[in-house]
């Protein structure tokens, strides 16, 4: 048989008496048809000779044309055909490519596409955390009675100007003229008003940091009267993050999937965890409308994605850019701008000041001696910065103070000998963070504590089980999370809150900064309690988290300090480069 | 029929153990929506204030038979953190991922088969230890580093030949069509890849058996050639097996792509559900795991029965007990 099927596959002159179908419908059925299996091979047996030949012939023809259409050249061409196919795809591409570049010649682009890293779950800027939501919608979509710059200062917003009483209690705001909403509605003292008291009475997002709160009152339709019932000297940037924030009394919207505001741009489109459209507001009231008319802000989990569209053109800025991966950008100076900005991000190594060890004040010593904090940064890529204490430098009452704890491993394995441990016998402490922040910060820290005798086992939890386990369990030795907040030296002061610290030392110097009738007595004030915390070591400091931005050269008007959390999006320009 | 109306009542109650085992584990989780949403600086009483804005302080059997209450009339409920139906964005994200498993597994089948046929029959030692090779490399590509040379060689703006978007899908979504298209190309091709090595495998081995069994045999004794045995009457009897393969790989490929996803930034199931649950939206992550085992089990459902349909010998095998 065998012999046979080879003779007949030489030959090719027999196709044309093919009939495939009756050669596939005799072999295919007959291992089915379980009794009647015999029944071709009875026939044949019954056969002449001649009848027998002529019917395995043409058998054979048949299956062979098969067997030759689908194996030699059938291969050939379907792999012909698949090259051609991609090779169409990719010609199409090509074409619609150069028609894309070509519209954007047309001088300044009239859309930006911006990268980021964190997207926000839902635009709900009234219960949602996180500052991700900031980033997008203050200043752009929603405005507040005051504002904050690049510098973390407080400037004018709605309000042009206001004035404070001699005794520091009532705050008179003066609104601009003429404001609308971007849905046409007017906006005057009584949204302002309105907006100010729902926060209060409805515990809205950061409601808490509107102290000695007593009432704001719309004196006429462009003057608001702010009330509290002791002074506050931080209210005025208070109100320039979300407690001042403006909503429409009268829109009915979804506020988690829509927003209504009365700033420079509209959310035109918002698709969760993947990207928010911004256009600009027709209605702007204020002399600075937007000047590019669409900014699309898209989010990238991954860092190596993230790259490649800014590598790919299809964003034009990416903040931030993992440091580790700028270094292509950083060289192509020619199309790209890579820069550093000062943040309010404080990487938080917290130590339990009530923990089983940890509350052992030369335990907490002996790790921030031990910590080496020039090379946590140069292994990041060394833009960040040292922080020796709870204040950061864009923040009120920053001081210097890395010199209170050098890194010296000497006395921190004094100290820990004191306490009663060596390498010999090693303390155990459990290091909980979440696993967005990587494992070498964790690995770093287990080699930089290990020769002081302290064996670090690194636990790597989601965000929301840290959330669940260190801050409202407080059940820790170590945790490592990242403090992006301004302003926010109170966590110090608060025995709730997951540190475990309490100072009434500390407590008076907030006590009495918050009531301080100046700024620069209330910075003094805030310097000396940052001084003491970093004294008592309740934690580490590890660093100054800086975010690095890497742009387009021709990317105009982004802003670098603080745009994790504040993104003015009104001046971005972007002017594509002549080829 | 009866076998149909069995497999039926089977599924029906296998997805009420699953509406169980899923609310359960869930609530077993450390976190909750609450706190994320409240974030690092919140006192305690704006937590529970959001807890019982969300109705996550009723009792758990009240939560479930609601849901459940839900599920019955084809409500998979409101996300508690974005504030949308989760019908429609999981149907969102499913215009992603299908699209991409289908595109992924035409890929897979056409190299997987193509090979395994071809390592099946070849004659030459030295080719089908090629096809060996190929087969093992194939399946030892890491899915990430096979997307980032894809990248580095076909990606827009990245690539030698920098013909296709590597990043994203259209916001707009299948309305512009050549975008989305061409968008999936290269996620489908790495996911197409690493899948046909293994699908090549098993056609290499199924076919393989088959081809020292006696149907070969009795196919070639009626005059075919080894080739045309293979092909008539070796793949018709491997097609069950190779379904049954398909509809797994079809199954585990609707979260297995998650990594595919996310290095071409799609917003697709995967990294959906991922992020759901980092923030610990229960009810969003509940009715989407419940829609996933849901299919799954429905994916198994569909293969018995085109078993049945591919190999009539299980039709006959009932009729004789019947």
């Amino acid at each position: 048989m065998p012999t046979n099927s080879g003779a007949y596959d030489e030959n090719d002159a027999t196709r044309q008496t093919a009939d495939p179908a009756d050669g596939i419908g005799h072999v295919v059925t007959s291992p089915t048809a379980n009794g009647s299996r015999d029944v071709p091979d009875a026939q044949n047996a019954a056969s002449t000779d001649e009848t027998l030949n002529a019917h395995v012939k043409k058998r054979a023809v048949g299956g062979k044309r098969a067997a030759n259409g689908l194996t030699k050249k059938g291969w050939i061409w379907a792999i012909a055909a698949m090259v051609v196919v991609v090779a169409l795809i990719s010609v199409f591409l090509v074409i619609r490519q150069k028609a894309e570049i070509v519209t954007d010649r047309a001088h300044q682009a009239d859309s930006v596409s911006i990268g980021l890293k964190l997207a926000p779950t839902n635009l709900d800027i009234r219960n949602q955390s996180g500052t991700s939501l900031d980033q997008v919608l203050v200043g752009n979509v929603y405005e507040g009675i005051v504002a904050r710059d690049s510098h973390n200062n407080v400037v004018p917003g709605l309000a042009k100007s206001w004035e404070k009483s001699a005794d520091g209690t009532i705050y008179t705001f003066h609104l601009n003229d003429n404001m609308t909403f971007s849905n046409g509605d007017k906006l005057d003292a009584e949204d302002v008003a309105w907006s100010i008291n729902e926060l209060m009475v409805n515990h809205y997002h950061s409601s808490e940091l509107l102290m000695n709160f007593k009432s704001a009152i719309a004196a006429d339709t462009d003057t608001v009267k702010i009330e509290l019932t002791a002074p506050y000297s931080d209210l005025l940037w208070v109100l320039a993050c979300r407690p001042g924030l403006v909503l429409d009394r009268n829109a009915e919207y979804d506020i988690k999937t829509q927003a209504v505001g009365s700033g420079p741009y509209t959310v035109a489109k918002f698709v969760p965890n993947d990207s928010i459209t911004l256009k600009a507001n027709p209605h702007y009231w204020g002399g600075g409308k937007a000047i590019t008319q669409t900014v699309v802000l898209r989010y990238f989990a991954d860092d190596n994605a993230a790259v490649n569209a800014l590598k790919s053109g299809d964003v034009q800025v990416l903040a931030p850019v993992s440091e580790n991966l700028a270094g292509p950008f950083e060289k192509d100076n020619e199309h790209y701008r890579v820069a550093a900005g000062d943040g309010t991000d404080k990487f938080v190594l917290a130590m339990n000041s009530k923990g089983a060890a940890t509350s052992d004040i030369r335990v907490r010593r002996a790790i921030r001696h031990a910590i080496d904090h020039k090379q946590l940064i140069a292994s990041r890529g060394g833009a960040d910065k040292p922080l020796g204490g709870p204040i950061a430098s864009l923040d009120p009452g920053y001081e210097d103070l890395t010199g209170l704890y050098p890194h010296d491993v000497d006395e921190a394995r004094e100290l820990m000998k004191e306490a009663g441990y060596t390498t010999e016998n090693p303390l155990e402490l459990r290091l909980t963070y979440a696993n967005t922040y990587g494992t070498e910060l964790g690995d770093q820290l287990r080699s930089q504590l290990k020769p002081i005798g302290i064996n670090l086992k690194v636990n790597m939890v989601e965000f929301s089980t840290w959330l669940q386990d260190v801050l409202k369990n407080k059940d820790y030795d170590l945790s490592l999370v990242d403090h992006n907040e301004s302003h926010d030296f109170s966590q110090w002061t608060d025995d709730q809150y997951y540190y475990n610290y309490s100072n009434e030392k500390v407590k008076n110097y907030y006590r009495q900064a918050m009531a301080a009738s100046d700024d620069s007595q209330r910075d003094a004030l805030l310097s000396k309690a940052a001084r003491q915390v970093s004294e008592d070591a309740p934690a580490d400091w590890l660093f100054n988290y800086r975010i690095t931005t890497a742009m387009k050269t021709g990317v105009t008007g982004f802003p670098l300090n603080l745009n994790q959390t504040l993104l003015p999006l009104r001046d971005v320009t972007y002017v594509p480069a002549q080829r | 029929m009866r076998f149909i109306v069995r497999r039926f009542l089977l599924f029906v109650a296998a997805l009420f153990v699953i509406s169980v085992v899923i609310f359960a584990a869930l609530r077993i989780l450390p976190g909750d929506a609450p706190s994320v949403m409240a974030g690092l600086n919140a006192p305690p009483e704006r937590v529970a204030m959001l807890r019982s804005q969300m109705g996550l302080d009723r009792p758990l059997a009240v939560q479930y038979s609601s849901w459940i209450d839900g599920l019955l009339h084809g409500d998979f409920g409101i996300s508690l953190l974005t504030g949308r139906p989760i019908g429609s964005m999981v149907a969102a994200r499913c215009s992603v991922t299908f699209p991409l498993i289908v595109l992924g597994l035409i890929v897979a089948i056409a190299i997987g088969l193509t090979f395994g046929v071809m390592a099946v029959l070849t004659t030459r030692p030295a080719l089908r230890s090629g096809f060996h090779l190929l087969g093992l490399i194939g399946g030892a590509i890491p899915a990430l580093w096979g997307g980032l040379l894809l990248i580095l060689l076909f990606g827009r703006g990245t690539g030698l030949l920098g013909v296709l978007p590597s990043q994203g899908f259209p916001e707009t979504g299948w309305d512009s069509f050549r975008t989305a298209f061409a968008s999936l190309v290269l996620p489908a091709l790495t996911v197409g890849v690493i899948s046909g090595a293994s699908l090549m495998r098993y056609t290499r081995s199924a076919l393989g058996d088959i081809m020292h069994s006696g149907y070969i045999d009795q196919a070639m004794a009626c005059g075919y050639t080894r080739r045309a045995a293979a092909l008539k009457v070796g793949l018709r009897l491997t097609m069950p097996q190779l379904v049954s393969v398909v509809g797994l790989m079809f199954a585990s490929m609707i979260t297995g792509v998650m990594v595919v996803e996310n290095l071409f930034a799609l917003p697709g199931i995967g990294t959906g559900l991922v992020t759901d649950l980092g923030n610990r939206d229960l009810i969003a992550v509940q009715s989407e795991l419940f829609m996933l085992a849901a299919f799954f089990l429905f994916i198994g459902f569909l293969v018995d029965l085109l078993h049945r349909f591919l190999d009539p010998r299980l039709r006959y095998a009932v009729q004789e007990r019947a």
